[in-house]
Formats: C-alpha cells, structure tokens, sequence
C-alpha cells in the first residue's frame, strides 16, 4: 500500500468518525457546522481517491500529458 | 432533529434534487432544439460514475491548488445548504457564497496550467458582472424588509404577502443570476465551448465527478433562495413545483438563445441590471413599494 493510498484511508477515517461523532452527541452548533463544512467535502474526495482507477503503469506517462493542455 | 442529521439529510436532498433538475434542463433543451436528449437521470449516473473514473494529475496543474480547489467548491456549496435550507440564515453568508465561487472559477482555471483554463479564468473576472445585480437585489430585499435574515424574510412575506409583487425588478435581477448560472446560458462566458469546458477543462475522472455534485448542490440552493426570499413560505411540494418551472424558463432560454461575446454579455448584464435597479429606486420614492 502506497503512502498516498494510506493517507486517503486516514482522511476518510477522521471524516467518518467526525461526522458519527455529532450524529450521537449533540455538540454545540458552531462544531457541527465545522464537521459539516470541511467533512463533508473531505469524505467525498477522500471516498473519490480511493474508488477512482488508477492509469496502467505502461499507460501513466501519456495520461498526464492528455489531454487539453495545449503544450 | 439532530443538526448534523438534518444537514445530511438537505446536502443529500439538494444532491438528488439539483441532479435530476440539471437532468430536467439537459431534456428540456434538447426537446426545444427537437432532438431526443438524454434521460433526466443522466446527470446524476455522470456525477456517481466519474468517482469510478480512470483519474490522472496532468503534468502542468499546481498538484494541490488543483485538487484542493474542488475541494473548496464543495465546502462553500455545503455553506450554502446550512446558511439556507438549514438554518435559515443570513442573506450575506449566500452572497459571500458566490463570492468566492467566482474565486472557485478563476483559480480552477489558473490552477489548470491549461491555456483554455486560463482564459476561462480570466472571463470569470469579466463575469463578475453578475453578482453585482445579485448584490443590488440582496440590499433592495433589505431595504423593504428591515432584515438580512431568511427566516425574517419568510416571516415578513407570511405577513406582507411574497417580496414579487413588491420588488419585482430586484427578483428579475436576481433571476438573471439564475440564467447566468444554468448550464449553456447565453451569459457563460466562462464555460465557452471554444474554451473546451473553460475552467473544468483539466478537471476529469473523480475531479469532474466532485464538482458535479457540487454543481448540483449549488443549482438547488439558488433555486432555494429565489424561491425563498420572493415568494414567501413555501410547502415542499411548492417548491419542487417552483424549481421545475424555473428550470424550464432557464433551459427554454438557453435553447433559444447562443452564448454571446464576453463583452456582449459583461453589457447585456450590467444594463439589465442597470435597469432594474434604477427601476426599483424608483418605485421606493415614489411610493409604489410600501
């Protein structure tokens, strides 16, 4: 498992976690909105890095060169 | 309800709802131009299917600026969702939404490191003309309700009767941003087809399906407002019928209508605008608002 891959897993577990955690206890409402606002997105895109594929290795170089860049 | 229940529970409502109502305009669009369209769903499958998506970083992007913008349109469109359906917030906070949605568009595009991106990045300068008549409308809406507030707005409107009859030309300014912001508007300068997807053009795979969503979120929460703060209290069932009639104005519109020049649009805006702001002063003075 590559660093990155770990680090994913990590944002995903604190940004579960975090948003479990005000489903059960009633926090204040200025930390829900918190946990609302920055783990919401976080889930998501921590969710996206893991579910999305990944480029062949043969194939890696040429994807970053594609495909509007222009240069 | 538990707070972090109930905005799941919105952010999760406006996802479905925003999707399937883009889904709506896409169709609507396409039977207005007599071809067949794709299904109203279609918008949504995108948004889920793109998480799946082979993603790669193209070589020129700024790695975290690239990826931490999408990041950020999402935040300020889960913002959007708390400070209106939610809680019933002030105006401002969804004002200070578009804000730096308009930084969203500029630096997703410099961030690109595309040449198409950039340029989209720069028109999402020009086409700040926008939120300057969002702007006017927000201040004439406080001027005759005395608040910034929604939920004093919606209590103002049970009382008063909607804000539409009163101030008709600040709604027509704030439904300009409405048409502006709808999918293939006459005024989306920024998303220009000779620009590729402007400043989305870099962002594909899982990237593209993130600002789906938000997109989404963002088209049900400016339905939300309009509908809110011009036609007071509303059943669910009200606004859903609201939300589909204004997608149906919008993608009538923008079926008929091709994308004008940046500088025909910046115009087109600013003197619409212009207008109806001059317009509302003066139904205030001369005592037509009471």
């Amino acid at each position: 498992m590559d660093s990155q891959k770990g680090l994913y897993i990590v944002l995903l577990a604190l940004s579960t976690i975090a948003i479990l955690a005000c489903l059960v206890i009633d926090f204040d409402a200025w930390i829900v909105y918190a946990v609302a606002i920055f783990g919401i997105p976080l889930w998501i895109l921590s969710l996206g890095l893991l579910t999305m594929a990944k480029p062949e290795p043969g194939d890696a170089e040429e994807r970053v060169k594609e495909p509007f860049t222009g240069y | 309800m538990n707070l972090m229940a109930d905005i799941l529970i919105n952010v999760i409502i406006a996802f479905l709802a925003g999707s399937l109502l883009l889904g709506l305009h896409r169709k609507i669009m396409a039977r207005v131009q007599k071809r067949p369209g794709p299904p109203i769903v279609q918008h949504l499958i995108h948004s889920l299917k793109f998480f799946f998506k082979e993603t790669a970083i193209p070589k020129t992007v700024s790695k975290v600026f690239y990826i931490g913008i999408v990041f950020i349109l999402a935040l300020i469109w889960i913002v959007g969702v708390i400070a209106g359906p939610v809680a019933h917030d002030s105006l401002l906070i969804l004002f200070g939404v578009y804000a730096v949605y308009k930084i969203v568009e500029h630096n997703s595009g410099s961030s690109s490191g595309s040449p198409y991106g950039k340029l989209s990045c720069v028109r999402a300068v020009l086409s700040a003309a926008t939120e300057l008549p969002l702007f006017a409308a927000i201040v004439f809406v406080y001027l005759v309700t005395g608040t910034m507030n929604i939920g004093e707005i919606i209590t103002y409107q049970s009382v008063h009767g909607p804000l539409i009859f009163t101030i008709p030309l600040a709604a027509l300014m704030f439904f300009m941003l409405i048409i502006t912001k709808s999918p293939y508007s006459p005024f989306a300068i920024t998303k220009d087809k000779v620009l590729v997807s402007g400043f989305e053009t870099e962002h594909f795979g899982l990237l593209r399906g993130f600002m789906l969503f938000s997109e989404s979120i963002a088209w049900y929460v400016m339905l939300w407002v309009f509908l809110t703060i011009f036609f007071g209290p509303l059943t669910a069932v009200g606004y859903l019928i609201g939300m589909i009639v204004i997608t149906f104005i919008t993608g009538f519109i923008n079926a008929t209508t091709p994308i004008l020049s940046p500088n025909h649009s910046v115009m087109t805006q600013i003197t619409i605008g212009a207008i109806c702001f001059f317009g509302t002063i003066l139904m205030i003075f001369t005592g037509v608002v009471a």
